[in-house]
């Protein structure tokens, strides 16, 4: 990629961005996620749905049949003492303290606050700083992994503008080596998105960022599904040719009309289960009763529509003009679903106020512009003149396998341009930008985002202000394991790509 | 002295700037900073003082010249100006749209080697007021490489936006081997290579006696005006600046170097480190991308983020360039990746060095630009802070010895919609003035 002309360079770059976008915010994962036998429940009744049996149950599609098996490693008891606190909640603590235990946070507090027991180990953070792990709401990572070629390529299923039924989880390719480099970076959490040539991309995966041989061994427990939605050029560019949408105007028809199907789909399950409770109260000696009525034919482009419908999948909306923005918040209330957050929002600050009210996140880079026109119009400010208004949600995304490196640094910058125009924003404010505010928007922020007891213990010590360019995250946790450290090179993956290279040395690995 | 206190001198400065400019004679005394002279040491409470567009004193404790505009620095870092050593600046404004764009041939287009940006130079573009206000102050305007091997002729400029604003035409060529070459040329390494050879001898062919040359047949592979445009390369007087990332391709080309008599830049080298020796003994600079260290191809296999601090340690000239793809729009966050550089390992002076002098002698204007020393072109700029740190910004930018508005597009569209209040007219009629 670094070989090509400029030309070249900005097709893969546009190429990249029309990956990337996605991630929909929707429902909190817990109630979305059966329980493993309520699904294994629902396949047998699948199975037997054309046995007509009398005792037979409803048919449930199932709704997580690629199940999470992640599970944290064994951990230690840390104490971390003695650092400066930013808890994500708006909070810094001084001098402060965090307990991990058992995966969890236990107590966060002003040193002196925070009991820990005498079998904890304890981390003398002096000078330090620790934040929430970082979470990086539009990644492609695993889909569009290192090394970069044809084989690897899975990221953007362009074969038709509505490719709703493709899952981003089955693209991920877990030896993908920027996860260890997003590691070294403090990322604990990623939202991995399909890319952004089609009007609807597909589902993305919220992932823990701990390898593991297996896609579900990273999966994060209970997080919801996201919708990947694209705006704007990137559609109309790759199907202008090929059938359209050839236009934005051609792009809203295309959604509206499958938002349509997807109403008339959840429909006919709605009306099969109202109609198939009413067929069970009847007494079996009813001569009326008759056969079990028919489940609908299940359809996974529109059973993923219908999730949006439902508020069980999040929308991931890729746009990155006001005036488009605005126009999706129409339709999302012409069909009754929610826009979770706009990714790549260049001009989010042209309606920061309309955002707000419509309680819809931005995720924005700090300063990436101009590589297509609807990325012409960005201004270094945007994400603080968000920020700014009331109830608003910003985020700082990355959308790229460098960047996801570095969100300290592009949270550090959006934050200092904002304050040069006066908008005071603090290092205890801005790091909700990668921390609250995207498990917010991804409906992860009940179990991590914040340092708060009860959480999981998802956490970043470093080197000294996490907003400077020297900053290293030295130890990060995941669910209170460390999984990297940045002086301990046995405390650093290494993916199976980067071993036994260049004369069978060992490359890579987080910090490389 | 308080901010408060800075920004009324420095808005004084501003209003005497209007004034002067005109005149053309600006003097400018510079004075109480943290003075980074780049080419000698770091001065604590230092004066700059810029006179007829050069600067005439560097030092502690001088007296601003009668009648010269004072800033004072106190508390402020004082750097030469950024100079961005390979770039798409002025070539492009938008890169999806064709008619903003002229950076590089579309594939199929038969020339390479002649294409000269001064052609296609626009000092008007946004992006240079853009990255002037981020402390760029001169950069390598250059030509992206299509279909042949080379790229073209790149020419240093200012970022003043001013009409006559090329320092240095024809500073370097432009060219790609390696994996970028083999995808030219048979999809392998070795086409690439011999390709190469082969364009080399035919522009020596060319040189040794242009009118004999052109009188005897070809076979058309080679046109006339790219190995015309070659002749300052094969004389070894002009860079060549060769996009080469892997340890194998660098050494494949020092030996090119050496037979040819080529006088090499590498820009990429994600595996120069492993060949740091010998760039250090064959004097071959390279820029790099210190965010880079990922497997993006086997190539890459030994990227790392400590490659600009090995090849510093080594005795390697090292510059930086932006990562592909952002190479135009954000030169500003040149001091970023220096930033990081020096996070992993290159002392600071170095970084400092690479962002400013280094790229001066690259293209042989370090007798003129690149560090704060008199006689020297006066590009200034005074930061609110640490420059290689994220949250500092320029607060003055001085080119020619003239300083600079540091207003640009995104400053207009920021005050204009600051305000989102419906107000007594629409956003249209706000700002702009």
């Amino acid at each position: 990629m670094q070989k090509l002309g400029w030309t070249a360079l900005a097709v893969l770059m546009l190429a990249a961005c029309s990956q990337e976008d996605g991630g929909a915010p929707g429902n909190d994962g817990a109630d979305e996620t059966p329980a493993a036998d309520e699904t294994k429940a629902a396949k047998t009744a699948d199975d037997s749905a054309d046995g007509a049996d009398a005792a037979q149950e409803a048919v449930r599609p199932p709704t997580d049949p690629y199940p999470s098996t992640y599970e944290p490693y064994p951990s230690d008891v840390v104490l971390i003492t003695g650092a400066t606190l930013l808890t994500g909640t708006g909070a810094q603590i001084d001098n402060g303290a965090v307990l991990l235990q058992d995966g969890k946070i236990m107590a966060v507090g002003a040193v002196g606050e925070v009991e820990a027991p005498e079998s904890a180990t304890v981390i003398d953070a002096g000078g330090k700083w620790v934040t929430p792990g970082v979470i990086d709401i539009h990644s492609h990572l695993g889909d569009y992994p290192s090394p970069s070629n044809a084989s690897t390529s899975d990221g953007n299923e362009m074969t038709s503008p509505n490719t709703a039924q493709v899952w981003a989880e089955h693209s991920i390719w877990p030896q993908d080596a920027g996860f260890t480099r997003a590691l070294a970076g403090g990322v604990t959490t990623l939202q991995v998105l399909p890319g952004s040539a089609n009007l609807f991309g597909g589902r993305s995966a919220i992932i823990k960022n701990v390898p593991s041989r297996s896609v579900q061994g990273m999966k994060f427990p209970g997080a919801p599904y996201g919708l990947k939605m694209a705006c704007g050029e990137n559609p109309k560019r790759v199907y202008g040719e090929k059938g359209g949408p050839g236009t934005r105007m051609g792009n809203f028809a295309g959604y509206r009309g499958a938002w349509i199907e997807a109403e008339a789909y959840k429909k006919s399950w709605d009306d099969y289960w109202a109609d198939h409770e009413a067929w069970t109260g009847k007494d079996d000696d009813d001569e009326d009763k008759g056969d079990a009525p028919d489940a609908p034919e299940r359809d996974l482009k529109l059973e993923t529509l219908a999730g949006v419908l439902n508020g069980d999948i999040r929308v991931n909306m890729h746009c990155y003009r006001a005036d488009e923005m605005v126009q999706v918040l129409d339709m999302a209330e012409e069909f009754g679903y929610k826009v979770s957050a706009f990714h790549h929002a260049i001009e989010a600050y042209k309606i920061a106020d309309y955002l707000a009210e419509n309680d819809v996140c931005a995720a924005m880079w700090a300063d990436w512009w101009g590589f297509k026109l609807e990325a012409f119009d960005t201004v270094p400010e945007n994400a603080a003149l968000v920020h700014a208004q009331a109830n608003s949600c910003a985020i700082i995304h990355s959308d790229s396998a460098t960047g996801v490196q570095r969100l300290n640094q592009e949270s550090a910058k959006a934050m200092a341009a904002g304050r040069r125009i006066g908008i005071d924003i603090e290092p205890k404010d801005a790091i909700a930008w990668i921390t609250a505010n995207p498990a917010k928007s991804m409906g992860i922020l009940e179990q991590t985002g914040t340092l708060e007891p009860g959480k999981m213990a998802d956490v970043v010590i470093w080197n000294r202000n996490p907003f400077s360019v020297y900053a290293k995250a030295e130890h990060v946790f995941i669910d209170g394991v460390l999984m990297y450290d940045r002086s301990d090179p046995k405390r650093s993956p290494r993916m199976d790509f980067e071993i036994g290279q260049l004369n069978n040395k060992h490359t890579g690995g987080a910090g490389q | 002295m308080s901010r408060d206190m800075m920004s009324t001198l420095l808005g004084a400065a501003a209003a005497a700037l209007t004034l002067l400019s005109v005149a053309n004679a600006q003097t400018t005394a510079i004075m109480n900073g943290e003075v980074h002279t780049v080419s000698g040491d770091v001065i604590e409470n230092g004066d700059v003082i810029i006179e007829g567009g050069r600067i005439t004193q560097v030092g502690a404790d001088l007296s601003a010249p009668t009648g010269s505009t004072v800033i004072d620095a106190a508390g402020k870092v004082v750097t030469p100006g950024i100079f961005a050593p390979y770039s798409g600046i002025g070539l492009v404004e938008v890169s999806a749209v064709d008619d903003s764009y002229d950076a590089s041939p579309d594939e199929g287009f038969v020339l390479g080697a002649a294409l000269d940006v001064r052609d296609a130079y626009n000092p008007s573009s946004t992006l240079i007021d853009i990255n002037r206000a981020g402390g760029i102050t001169r950069a390598l305007s250059t030509p992206g490489i299509g279909d042949t091997l080379f790229g073209g002729r790149a020419a240093v400029i200012d970022m003043s936006g001013n009409v006559n604003s090329i320092t240095k035409g024809d500073a370097a060529q432009v060219a790609v081997l390696g994996s970028g070459a083999a995808l030219r040329n048979g999809n392998t390494r070795m086409g690439g290579w011999a390709v190469m050879r082969e364009f080399l001898d035919e522009a020596r062919s060319y040189h040794a006696n242009p009118n004999d040359y052109v009188r005897r047949p070809h076979d058309g592979r080679f046109a006339v005006s790219d190995l015309k445009a070659l002749g300052p390369v094969i004389e070894g007087e002009q860079p060549l600046m060769v996009r080469v990332d892997g340890a194998n391709d660098i050494r494949t080309l020092i030996r090119l170097k050496n037979n040819y008599g080529l006088k090499v830049i590498i820009v990429g080298g994600s595996e120069a480190w492993r060949v740091a020796a010998e760039l250090k003994s064959e004097n071959i600079p390279v820029l790099v991308d210190p965010l880079f260290n990922l497997p993006s191809q086997f190539e890459d296999l030994g990227a790392t983020l400590k490659n600009a601090a090995r090849l510093n340690a080594a005795g390697v000239k090292i510059s930086f360039y932006n990562p592909p793809g952002f190479g135009a729009h954000n030169l500003r966050l040149l001091t970023q990746q220096a930033g990081n550089a020096v996070a992993e390992g290159l002392p600071y002076d170095a970084a400092l060095k690479a962002l400013t002098l280094y790229p001066a002698e690259m293209f042989g204007l370090d007798a003129q630009l690149g560090s704060l020393a008199p006689n020297k072109i006066a590009d200034v700029v005074i930061w609110d802070g640490d420059p290689l740190e994220v949250t500092t910004q320029p607060e003055a930018v001085f080119i020619n010895g003239q300083r600079q508005d540091l207003n640009n597009r995104q400053v207009a569209l920021r005050e204009r919609y600051r305000d989102l209040s419906r107000g007594d007219l629409p956003h249209a009629y706000r700002g702009g003035d």
